[in-house]
Parts: C-alpha cells; sequence; structure tokens
C-alpha cells in the first residue's frame, strides 16, 4: 500500500483541515440548535464561528441576509472574492450566507475558494435555512398553545380556535388538515362524513362517464372553508377535544418531517443530504412514534431502502423494528464518497436487523437477557466504485468474464494492484473519523456485499474479513486499515466468488461491496486480545448426533476466543457443538472423546506483534491460567474420571489436562436457554431460519453477524424427485434426513448386514473393518459411499457393526448405517458418534436407514447381485465376499453414477441411477 | 460362517476345554457353564422432557463360591445377556487366577450415554441401584465401572445405595476417585502389575532384569506405567509405539540406549500422541507402528490393543525375546500362540499379566470396608505380594503339568473356583 503521505495526499495536512471543518461544523450546529437565544444573537455568533473554518481566516468575513436583515461585521466592505450559498427556508428563497476574503489570493478551485469550503458554505446555509423554517413551526405551536389557553373555557373546546389559527397562521397546512380530519372522520364512521367527501373532492363517482375527458372543477376558496367548518363541526360532534388535538397535532407533526420524507422519497438525493435531514429529525426532539402510522411507515420502508435494501421480504420486517431514530445513529457512522447513493450491504442489513429486533422484542428480553452489538462504522457499498475510479481501474469490472484460470492468475496481481492504489480523499477522511472514534482496540474488517443479502446464495466466506490489532501511531494504523480495505475490496474479483457467481447465473449482476468497520469484542490477556468464546449458532440442526434432537432444537459451533474456528471447517481441530434445545445432549460423553474433540488452537491478536495469530491453548494457558475470560465457563479439567470444575477452590492451578468443553457455561449458566430464546425470536420475527454470528468479551454477549439460514451449495435443501422409475431407484429414506447431495458416486461399499451377523470368528470381524480401511485407500476420494449395519466404528460389541476408525472411513463420501429389525426389535444406530465430529469437519454426510418403515426402498438385492469387485481391489481379504460387496456403479448402470439427495425440510432422500 | 459369533458360547467353549482338562464332573461343569444368577429388570427414567423412558437393566452373577461377585457395569445401546455373561465368566476366573476372594460378574444397561444428558444417566444409575439394592453390596456384589461409566456414576450408584440402606457402605462400589472412597495407586496399578509379573518370569528363567531389554507397544495408561517401573529395575526400554492422532497412524520411537518415562512424557501431548519433532530431537528413531515387534530384545510388551500378535507378523518377533508380557487384553491370536509355544516364547497371559487393576479394585474395596485407607506404596506393595504370588502359582502349574502358560493360568483358576464349590458342598 502507498502510504497516503508518500503520494499526493499529505494526510497530516488532510487531517488538519477536517479538523478544521469538523470544529466549525461542530459550532454551527451547537448555536442553531440552541433555542435559547434569539435569531439575532444567532446571526451575530455565526459570523465569528465562520471565518476560522477558510484556508485564510485572517483575510475572511462573512455576512448573512435572512429575509429583509442583514448581519455582517462592523466596518467591513464587499470585495470582489465572495462564496455564496442561498438559505431556503419551506422551499422559499429567504436570504444567503456569503463569505469574504478582503484581500486578493492565489486561484484555486472556485475563485480564491476550495471545494471543500464550497461544500462547508452550502451546508451552513442550509443550517441556517432549516434554522429559521423550525423556529417558524416552533412559533406557530407556541401561539396555538398560546390562543388555545388564552380563549374562553367554553370556546377552547370549540373548533374554531384550531381552525381561526391555523386559518391565520398557514392556510396550506388547514387544507391539509381538514381533508384528513374527513377521512378520519370516514374511517370512524361518521355515516356524514362520506357526504362532506364527494363534495371536497367532487367525487368521480359523481361524474357522467362522459365527462371523463374533461378536467374536474376547481373548488374555490370558500367552498373549501365551507367543507372545512362543516368537518370541524362534525368533529365535534363525534369527537373528544383530546382526540381532535391529538389528531391534530400528530398531523402537524407528519407536515413538519415532509422535508425528511422528500428526501428519503428522492432517489437523487445523496445518502449526506439525507444524513443531514435525519439530524434535523433528531433535533426536533421527538421520535417516529409520535407520528401517524402511515407517515411513520413510509418514513422507515424508505430510508431501508436508501440505506440497506431494496428485498421486500427485508423491508416488510424491518419496518416494524428499525425506527427512524437508529437511522440517525447508524447515519454518525457511515462513510461514503461524495454524493453517495450507496448502501451498506448484505452483512450490515443483517446485523441491523436482527439487532434491532432483538431489541424491540421487549416480551421475551428475560428470556434472551442482555446482548450488544460491536461498534460498527460502514462504508457504502459505492465505496468499491469510487476507489477503482479514483485510481482509473475501470478496466478491472470485466476481468470476470474471463476464464476462471485465467482469473485465477490475475487475482494475485488485482491484490498488489488495489494495494498500492490511493483511497479518494472523501473516504480517507471518513475512516480518519472512524479511528478516532474506535480508538486503539483491534478492528476488522468485514465485507457486506450487495449480493450477500440475496437468499439462497450466501457468500459465506467468499469475499474477506480481515482481523486487525490497530496498533501505533495514528498514521500506522490508517496505512494498515486502508491496506485491509484494499485486499477484502479485491477479494471481490478473486476467483472463488466469481466462480460461484458464474455457476449460479449472477455473474451479470452488478456486484458492489459495502464494509463493516468492527471493533473487535474482547479483552486483553497479556500480550493477547480475545473473546472468551466466539461461535455461530443455527436455527436448524442440519448436524444432528443424536435422534432426539430434532432439527429445530438448533446448532451452536463455538471455540475459545475469536469465532474465527467456528465459522470454517477445520481439517486439523474440532469445534464444540451443542444444541440448543437439548443443553443436555453432547456429542463427546466418555473423557477419551472429551480430550480428543475439545479445541487445541484459538485464534487471537497478538497486540505485541500487531496482528491476527493462532497460538496453542495449551501454550496460552500455560502462560495465563485463570486470567482468561470466563476461564471456569470455559475450561474443565479431564481425566479418566471425568470432567471437573476448574478455577475454583478445589482446582490445584494445573493447566496440565485442561479441556475447552464449555461444560461451565452450557452447565451452570443460561446461556443455551438464553441461545435458543434468541434464535427462536430471530426466526419467528424474520420468518425463516437464521444462522447468526457471536461472541463474548467475557462481560458482554455480542451479536455480530445474522443472515438468513439458506444452506448454500451441497448443504442446501435439494427437491426430492418423484419420477424416478423405480428400477433406477437403489434407496429412500424418511428419519433424520439432513440436507444435501452427493451427486456423483462411482461406487457403492456394500457390508451385507445378514452375512456380516454370521460371521462366527471375531477375528473375521476385525477383518471386515480392516478390509474397510483398505478400501478406502483404494477407491476414487470421495466418490464412494459406505453402507453397513449398525454402528460403524462400533467399540462395545463388533458384531454391532463394522469396528473401524475414522482413518479406514476418511474418503468416504456419504456414510450410511442401516437399521433392520432383528427378532422384533430395532436397533439403534450410532448416528456415528465415534467420529461424528471428523465427518462434519470433513463434510462426509452421514444419513441412516430403515429398511423396515413403510414405504421405504432399499435395493439390497442389487447390491448383493451386481458383480462384486471386492476380491480385485482387496485381495488378502478375498475371503470375505460375501459379506463386503463393492459395485461399481457405472459399469452395471450403464454409465450412470449413483446420484443421492437429501431434504430435512421434508425429512427425505432418494439414492437414484442418473 | 453360518452362525452368527456368540461370546458367551466361545468363553463356555474355553472353559469346556479347561474342564476336559481338569476332568471336572457333570454337575461342576453344569453349574459353572452358566451364571449362578441373573437379574434382568426395568428401570424407568424421568427425562429432561418430562417424558418417561424404560431401559432395560442387567446383572449377571456368575459364581460367588470364592466371596463376593465383582464386575464392571456397561452403558451400551446394544448390550446383550450373552455379552454379560461371557464377560462374567470371564471375571470369575480373573478374580480366581489372582487369587482374590471374590467371584465375577458383569452388568449393564442398554443405552447410548450420547443421546442421554447428565441428568438422565443420573436417573438410571439411581434406577439401578433400586432394582439391585437387595441384591448388591459389599458382602455381595461389589460392581465397578466399564464401558461408557465412569466413576461419577459408581458416586451416583454408592449415594442411592446408602440412601437406601440408612448407612455409609463405601466397600459396595469401586472406581471411585481418590478422597471418596478410591484408593491411591488405582493409576499405576495395571502397568506395575505388569512388570511384577516380568520381573518373576524373568527370574524364573534366570535372567538378571538390569541386563534386559524390552519393546513396548502402545503409550498408554499401561504401557506408560510399565516404562516407568522396567527402567527402575534397571531394565532397558528401547522403544514404544503409539498412535499419532494428527496422522491417523502408529509410529514406533526407538532409542536404543533407552527410553525413560519423564523423557517421553515430556513431549506427549494429552492425546497420547508423541511429538515426532521433539522426539527426533532427543536422539528418539521414528519407525513405522509395526515395528516394535522385530526390535532385538529380551522382553515384548503388547499393552495397546486386541489382535496384534498374528500368524502373519509372528514369525517377525527376534529370537532372542524370551518373554512376552500381555498387558493389553487378547493381544495374541490363537495361530500365534501355536509358534510362540513352539519356540518356547514365556507367555505372561493377559488375564494373569493385566490383573492389577482388578486387583487394586479389590483393595480399594477391602479400605472402604475398613473405612481405613492406605498410603500409595503400601497399595503398590500389597499389590506385588499379589501378583508375585499368582504368578508363582501359575508357573508352578505349568511347569509341573507341563501347560503352556496360557491353559496353566486358567487350570487354576478354574480349579480353585470348582474346589470352593466342592468345599461348600454345592457339587
Amino acid at each position: 500500500m502507498t502510504t497516503p503521505g508518500d503520494n499526493s495526499i499529505d494526510l497530516m495536512g488532510l487531517l488538519f483541515e477536517r479538523a478544521k471543518e469538523l470544529v466549525c461544523l461542530y459550532q454551527v450546529q451547537d448555536l442553531t440548535a440552541d433555542t435559547e437565544r434569539t435569531p439575532d444573537e444567532v446571526f451575530r455568533d455565526l459570523l465569528e464561528i465562520i471565518p476560522p473554518g477558510w484556508q485564510h481566516p485572517d483575510a475572511c468575513w462573512a455576512k448573512i441576509t435572512v429575509e429583509s436583515t442583514a448581519y455582517e461585521p462592523p466596518g467591513v466592505t464587499e470585495t470582489p472574492w465572495v462564496l455564496r450559498s442561498p438559505i431556503v427556508a419551506a422551499g422559499k428563497h429567504i436570504g444567503a450566507v456569503e463569505v469574504f476574503y478582503d484581500r486578493q489570493f492565489p486561484k484555486a478551485d472556485e475563485g480564491p475558494f476550495l471545494k471543500d469550503e464550497r461544500r462547508l458554505l452550502d451546508h451552513i446555509a442550509r443550517r441556517v435555512g432549516r434554522y429559521v423554517t423550525e423556529r417558524r413551526q416552533r412559533g406557530m405551536l407556541r401561539n396555538f398553545r398560546v390562543s388555545m389557553q388564552q380563549a374562553p373555557a367554553d370556546d377552547r373546546r370549540e373548533w374554531r380556535v384550531i381552525i381561526e389559527f391555523l386559518r391565520r397562521t398557514d392556510p396550506h397546512q388547514l387544507r391539509r388538515v381538514s381533508r384528513r380530519m374527513i377521512n378520519y372522520l370516514v374511517w370512524s364512521g361518521v355515516a356524514e362524513a362520506q357526504d362532506l367527501l364527494k363534495h371536497l373532492g367532487a367525487n368521480q363517482r359523481d361524474r357522467d362517464r362522459s365527462d371523463e375527458n374533461r378536467p374536474i372543477e376547481r373548488a374555490t376558496v370558500d367552498a373549501l372553508m365551507r367543507v372545512t367548518n362543516a368537518a370541524f363541526r362534525m368533529a365535534a360532534n363525534n369527537l373528544s377535544d383530546d382526540e381532535i388535538v391529538h389528531v391534530i397535532e400528530q398531523w402537524v407533526k407528519d407536515d413538519k418531517v415532509g422535508f425528511l420524507v422528500e428526501a428519503g422519497e428522492n432517489q437523487g438525493t445523496s445518502l449526506r443530504e439525507i444524513a443531514d435531514a435525519l439530524e434535523t429529525f433528531q433535533q426536533m426532539g421527538f421520535g417516529d412514534k409520535e407520528l401517524s402510522r402511515s407517515v411513520q411507515l413510509g418514513l422507515r420502508v424508505s430510508l431501508v431502502r436508501r440505506f440497506l435494501t431494496d428485498d421486500l421480504e427485508y423491508i416488510n420486517t424491518a419496518k416494524n423494528y428499525m425506527h427512524v431514530a437508529d437511522f440517525c445513529d447508524i447515519v454518525q457512522r457511515v462513510v461514503s464518497p461524495i454524493g453517495s447513493r450507496g448502501k451498506l450491504g448484505g452483512k450490515s442489513s443483517g446485523l441491523l436487523l436482527a439487532y434491532h429486533i432483538v431489541r424491540r422484542s421487549e416480551e421475551y428480553a428475560d428470556a434472551i437477557g442482555a446482548f450488544k452489538m460491536p461498534k460498527t462504522w460502514y462504508v457504502t457499498s459505492d465505496g468499491l466504485g469510487a476507489f477503482i475510479d479514483h485510481n482509473h481501474l475501470q478496466d478491472i469490472h470485466n476481468r470476470k468474464y474471463l476464464e476462471i484460470d485465467q482469473v485465477r492468475k490475475e487475482y494475485p496481481h488485482i491484490v498488489q494492484a488495489f494495494k498500492n492504489s490511493d483511497f479518494p480523499k472523501e473516504i480517507l477522511k471518513g475512516l480518519a473519523v472512524a479511528l478516532d472514534d474506535i480508538g486503539d482496540k483491534p478492528l476488522v474488517v468485514r465485507s457486506s456485499s450487495l449480493l450477500e443479502d440475496r437468499i439462497g446464495s450466501a457468500f459465506s466466506g467468499k469475499y474477506k474479513s480481515l482481523f486487525l490489532a490497530n496498533r501505533g501511531t495514528k498514521r500506522e494504523r490508517m496505512v494498515a486499515l486502508c491496506d485491509a480495505i484494499a485486499e477484502v475490496y479485491a477479494s471481490i474479483f478473486s476467483p472463488d466468488p466469481i466462480e460461484y457467481r458464474a455457476e449460479r447465473g449472477m455473474l451479470d449482476l452488478h456486484e458492489e461491496m459495502g464494509l463493516m468497520i468492527q471493533e473487535v469484542v474482547g479483552t486483553q490477556v497479556g500480550r493477547y486480545y480475545l473473546p472468551a468464546f466466539g461461535g455461530v449458532a443455527f436455527n436448524n440442526n442440519e448436524f444432528r448426533w443424536s435422534p432426539r434432537i430434532q432439527r429445530e432444537d438448533g446448532l451452536v459451533r463455538m471455540v475459545p476466543g475469536l469465532g474465527t474456528r467456528a465459522v470454517d471447517r477445520l481439517s486439523d481441530d474440532y469445534p464444540v457443538l451443542l444444541a440448543p434445545g437439548q443443553p443436555g445432549l453432547r456429542v463427546n460423553v466418555t473423557p477419551e472423546e472429551v480430550t480428543r474433540y475439545s479445541p487445541t488452537r484459538i485464534d487471537l491478536i497478538n497486540l505485541d506483534a500487531n496482528r491476527f495469530a493462532t497460538v496453542l491453548i495449551a501454550d496460552l494457558l500455560k502462560q495465563y491460567g485463570s486470567k482468561y475470560p470466563m476461564f471456569k465457563q470455559v475450561f474443565s479439567a479431564c481425566d479418566e474420571d471425568g470432567l471437573h470444575p476448574v478455577g475454583g477452590f478445589d482446582w490445584d492451578g494445573s493447566t496440565e489436562n485442561l479441556v475447552a468443553c464449555f461444560e461451565g457455561l452450557a452447565g451452570n449458566t443460561p446461556f443455551l436457554a438464553q441461545m435458543r430464546s434468541l434464535l427462536r425470536v430471530l426466526r419467528e420475527k424474520v420468518g425463516g431460519p437464521v444462522d447468526i454470528e457471536f461472541a463474548h468479551d467475557g462481560t458482554d454477549f455480542y451479536l455480530l453477524q445474522c443472515r438468513p439460514q439458506s444452506g448454500s451449495g451441497d448443504v442446501a435443501p435439494m427437491a426430492i424427485p418423484r419420477d424416478i422409475p423405480p428400477n433406477r431407484v437403489l434407496f429412500t429414506a424418511r428419519r433424520f434426513v439432513s440436507n444435501g447431495r452427493v451427486p456423483d458416486l462411482t461406487h457403492v461399499v456394500f457390508v451385507d448386514p445378514v452375512a456380516y451377523g454370521h460371521v462366527a470368528d471375531l477375528e473375521a470381524l476385525h477383518d471386515v473393518g480392516r478390509a474397510v480401511g483398505r478400501l478406502n485407500k483404494a477407491l476414487p476420494k470421495r466418490q464412494f459411499v459406505l453402507i453397513g449395519p449398525g454402528r460403524w466404528g462400533s467399540r462395545g460389541d463388533v458384531k454391532l457393526g463394522v469396528p473401524v476408525t475414522y482413518s479406514d472411513i476418511s474418503n468416504t463420501a456419504l456414510l450410511m448405517e442401516v437399521g433392520e429389525r432383528r427378532g422384533g426389535s430395532m436397533p439403534e444406530l450410532s448416528f456415528s458418534t465415534h467420529f461424528f465430529q471428523d465427518l462434519v469437519e470433513s463434510d462426509i454426510r452421514y444419513l441412516p436407514l430403515y429398511p423396515d418403515d413403510e414405504g421405504i426402498v432399499f435395493n439390497a438385492a442389487f447390491l448383493r447381485d451386481a458383480p462384486n469387485q471386492f476380491a480385485a481391489l482387496v485381495p488378502e481379504y478375498a475371503n470375505l465376499a460375501s459379506v463386503i460387496h463393492v459395485v461399481d456403479v457405472p459399469s452395471v448402470a450403464g454409465g450412470q453414477v449413483l446420484k443421492v439427495l437429501m431434504n430435512a425440510d421434508q425429512d427425505e432422500a432418494i439414492g437414484f441411477f442418473a | 460362517m453360518s452362525k452368527p459369533f456368540n461370546p458367551f458360547e466361545m468363553a463356555q467353549a474355553q472353559f469346556d476345554k479347561v474342564a476336559d482338562i481338569l476332568d471336572l464332573d457333570q454337575g461342576t461343569r453344569d453349574l459353572l457353564r452358566w451364571p449362578i444368577r441373573e437379574h434382568q429388570f426395568a428401570i424407568p427414567v424421568r427425562m429432561d422432557d418430562g417424558k418417561v423412558k424404560v431401559f432395560r437393566g442387567f446383572r449377571v452373577q456368575h459364581n460367588d463360591a470364592r466371596g463376593p461377585n465383582k464386575g464392571g457395569i456397561r452403558f451400551h445401546p446394544h448390550e446383550t445377556l450373552d455379552t454379560v455373561r461371557a464377560l462374567a465368566l470371564w471375571m470369575t476366573w480373573k478374580c480366581a487366577v489372582v487369587d482374590i476372594p471374590l467371584g465375577g460378574g458383569k452388568g449393564g444397561v442398554i443405552c447410548d450415554p450420547h443421546h442421554l444428558s447428565m441428568r438422565e444417566q443420573e436417573g438410571i444409575c439411581r434406577g439401578w441401584t433400586r432394582q439391585m439394592a437387595r441384591n448388591v453390596g459389599y458382602l455381595q456384589d461389589v460392581p465397578a465401572p466399564d464401558v461408557m461409566t465412569n466413576p461419577q456414576h459408581m458416586l451416583w450408584m454408592m449415594d442411592e445405595l446408602e440412601v437406601i440402606r440408612g448407612h455409609k457402605e463405601p466397600g459396595f462400589i469401586t472406581g471411585k476417585p481418590a478422597g471418596m472412597g478410591g484408593s491411591l495407586g488405582r493409576t499405576e496399578a495395571t502397568g506395575y502389575g505388569v512388570i511384577y509379573t516380568v520381573r518373576e518370569a524373568l527370574k524364573l528363567l534366570g535372567q538378571p532384569i538390569d541386563k534386559m531389554t524390552a519393546a513396548v507397544q502402545g503409550f498408554g495408561n499401561v504401557a506408560q506405567f510399565a516404562v516407568q517401573l522396567f527402567t527402575k529395575y534397571g531394565g532397558k526400554v528401547i522403544c514404544v509405539s503409539c498412535w499419532d492422532n494428527q496422522d491417523q497412524k502408529t509410529y514406533t520411537f526407538r532409542k536404543t540406549d533407552g527410553v525413560t518415562y519423564e523423557e517421553l512424557i515430556g513431549i506427549t501431548d494429552k492425546f497420547g500422541t508423541v511429538d515426532k519433532v521433539k522426539a527426533k530431537s532427543l536422539g528418539y528413531e521414528i519407525l513405522p507402528g509395526d515395528a516394535w515387534i522385530e526390535q532385538d530384545v529380551d522382553v515384548l510388551i503388547p499393552a495397546a490393543i486386541e489382535n496384534q500378535v498374528t500368524g502373519d507378523n509372528v514369525n517377525r518377533i527376534s529370537k532372542k525375546v524370551k518373554v512376552l508380557a500381555e498387558g493389553a487384553n487378547g493381544p495374541t491370536t490363537p495361530e500365534a500362540d501355536k509358534v510362540l509355544i513352539e519356540r518356547g516364547v514365556f507367555v505372561i497371559p493377559d488375564f494373569l499379566c493385566n490383573a492389577g487393576g482388578v486387583s487394586c479394585s479389590y483393595f480399594e474395596q477391602v479400605q472402604g470396608n475398613m473405612n481405613f485407607y492406605w498410603p500409595r506404596d503400601e497399595v503398590l506393595a500389597k499389590l506385588d505380594t499379589l501378583m508375585t504370588g499368582a504368578f508363582h502359582g501359575v508357573a508352578d502349574l505349568a511347569k509341573t503339568k507341563k501347560l503352556y502358560t496360557r491353559d496353566a493360568a486358567y487350570v487354576i483358576a478354574i480349579n480353585r473356583v470348582a474346589s470352593a464349590c466342592r468345599q461348600r458342598g454345592w457339587v
């Protein structure tokens, strides 16, 4: 990355200018928000505040003209070197703000003035305009209340006071209020109001059809007054005084937020302008709940569309939970290019919606417990475009259409090109503010692309997320942040997502990427920074290790430290799996299992080395022991007697045999119950299953991400075809089915349950296991299925299942257990508990088969009768050929392969030749 | 391959063979071929979801002529009565071969703890105890941990029994943690027991143990303490083999000038995997997993899993090997046995060689009954005496009756049980 200081942008100079501008802006803001001062005082003070924001403050003075009054410092003379911006209130020009230099300066962007100074002045003029508008509105409301109070008691209850007041101050508003009152009366079931409505609108239905092309006659002012009078007389007869006052107040407020409605609805407004409008709204001092329902929802919807997404389902939910005030908070932390009309992207939208849903589900507050969202800054999706344009890299957009090998070859160069590019000044400024806000806490830059929130295409892990220790001087931190953002930006052009998009026909969609710059949840432990634990949780449990676990019981995958190790499948380690709906059931039961399948490594931030790192948990504990956050909840001591709590009086302080199994958390805290409630509320309110990412810093629980749990690629629910001819079906299954597909099986290894049951010699039973181990090496990886009796990997009685270890089956694509009724009892299948976690991490699918169930197909005869390749593949165990059948599918199925489709929603699976 | 494998029939066939050697009468055979009592019962348990589930429980008491029954309780989803019967039979012989005053038993519950919460497992333990309370106890039948049960399960069972009895009875069950009625020395017991018998075997062969070399298969609990004691006696262990968790295969770690327990344990992680890099830097050679069997040593100690010395590899055993000590259960197949007999290798059969564990269980029960617990050294000294006596009993019989040691061990065990039945006037 080119450091900003090395190149065209002088970072320090830039920061200094920004600071000046900010000071000026904040002061203008404070001043115009001060309702105590008179306008005279405000305008005079503004004359003092404005010049220091300019490049040559000593030579600078300001003039403000409002209506016919001009404010300027004494003894000044107007010069030709002036920057002028009009003041607009309620749509009318009412004056101007001007800045003069008293002498000539070298030519800059606009005369001697800078581009930034033009923006600053425009902003100030807008604020002044709004100040004037608000003052007027406040004045009107005050007058209204005063006239109400001053009127005689009888009159006070009369509609005349109201009407009179509005007629005097704002006839336009009176007309709008009258119309709304008539509608209100109609909805309230007042029959006469219907007639009035007809009268008012010269209702279409009253017109002859032949008159359709003739313009409607305009109602006269007198006529309107008559209608108004009639409407309020009717209101007085049918509604209480309080109700009339209440609705009028609401409508006046609705009117007041017209500017915000307009800003949101007008697709031409930039995010900055919407942000300004939101700021003004905030200063009005009331929430959107005080507006009428339609205005409230309209506002929320327009804000969701502008900031988050156009997705209708999303909007439909979000409008109930995301208030206008929430957007006021969000815009404080948005970084965007000039004139941005971008969005925050899928990941941000998902998190914001989930956060507000849960926060506003007060009825579940106790069940869910306290939770937080980490401090987050957002870079809008058009930031990437601005970055590309700024560096003239536009040709990059078409790279996605290259051959994938070419994409792969070019990608490293793209990364370097991005890292050596500059950021637009506006974005740099925004990032500098973000860094000031986050301080020196570690942070993570997450992609938040527009495609990421599309249902059915979870881009999980396709784009980069980068962790930064965020240590050093501000300049060093800024350089590191820019470097990380460039790398995340480049990942949109990396071969994996391009291939993924091509496969799903989404290549032509214009992909834009927003970013989240998030404070890393955690706490400092020595030279490391880490959360107590992190992980992901799913509404639907697609990896059930016990038949007692329902799909709806959910799944939590968690690890100590950063959740990165729980998000990805691990080849060399195991996250802890828990089912919130069945908190008592553990994947690992015996001390050996717990030891073998507990996490051994931890992801964290090494503050000394200033980077993300992975270390051995044992080493970390040796050094810091019980200083680890939530030590008692995360770790247990494990010996041959079982698990023991640590950290208490009985604990000897040894970290030798500690395992990160979360027994303390699962057993002694409401964590799982709260997680269950959280998942349930989200499923209910979002209207479908979700997956979330979370972390705990030892004090608070944080929600980090939320998105629909669509399942992607090979773990999506597969449509079960109904029209497969029976002779092409090898099996069907209807119990404990998970999602997924295994599309390309060329070999079936079938350990015949009947023949296996008749093996009399213990040694021969063990030989079956050994022979399977040989086949595992001989057959094409992930292209064969193992079908066998009862419990694969049985460690007790080997009669009940083939005695194999994980290394004997590691190359299979699918493991199937056949539960056939014997002598009236149905054997309990293992659900592959012996190596369950190995299967999960290697993405080996598991499917139990119950051939005795009604309507289930299992064509064992086909497997028994097909030419058996077993002896040829493993000649040393040829004597077991009657027990183990190996079928080369293409050679017996006319070139077809075995395809397995599984659908957990329907609890159905099918294996057929295709 | 027409008839399914049945462990109980296999155990009976083994008994029949020895009964012929002992020329037992039909009545004694009929008594000893079958368990003397079998309990089968239902255990209703209130599950976490509020529903009641009924589990099947068993307790088979094979023979208590020599003393209270002793044997584990297994939690296994496919438990069958025949498996439990076979295991109870073997427990009777195992207790008899080391001459401890206990009979054999075994029990279990058909269940899979993978599908049960701890609270539900506690319900099963307490339910089992309620059903069996009248038929178990320190003078009747003493359970212990087995497949998928651990000290926690034992404590729940003990607690339930004590509530029913209205008094303390720590001798009711063994495998408890030290401090809660468990015995010190339990961890070392099996591995040390192996070496006590090896020491006696070498003595018998006139070989000084401090000049001897050994190769050990495995580096789990049994192997670790076997290595520790063998080197303490001055012998030299030149290799151990062990499972590598990352590579999913076994390696043999060899150091011809001798390995030590301390050195190896220092580079072993909690999964029992020895760090290959550190081992190399400490001067270990890393050989294939099965290299342990072909080492030029005096003693071979298979202390890992069953079926390791087979017809295929028995001939790779060096001519130098004098003693094969079966630290594991069933490490030698019958084909290999034939070759070992021909070659005159002194085999210390598994149920004698690794009986240190059950012996320590017996000590735990005795200490519990007295409510007086011995220091570790006292436990191990008593274990030495017991194992030494048992070894010589078998060795003497093998010599005088010219029997293979494995057969001699069975003969002495079954004879002791048969004789107790006779003396009691049962047969």
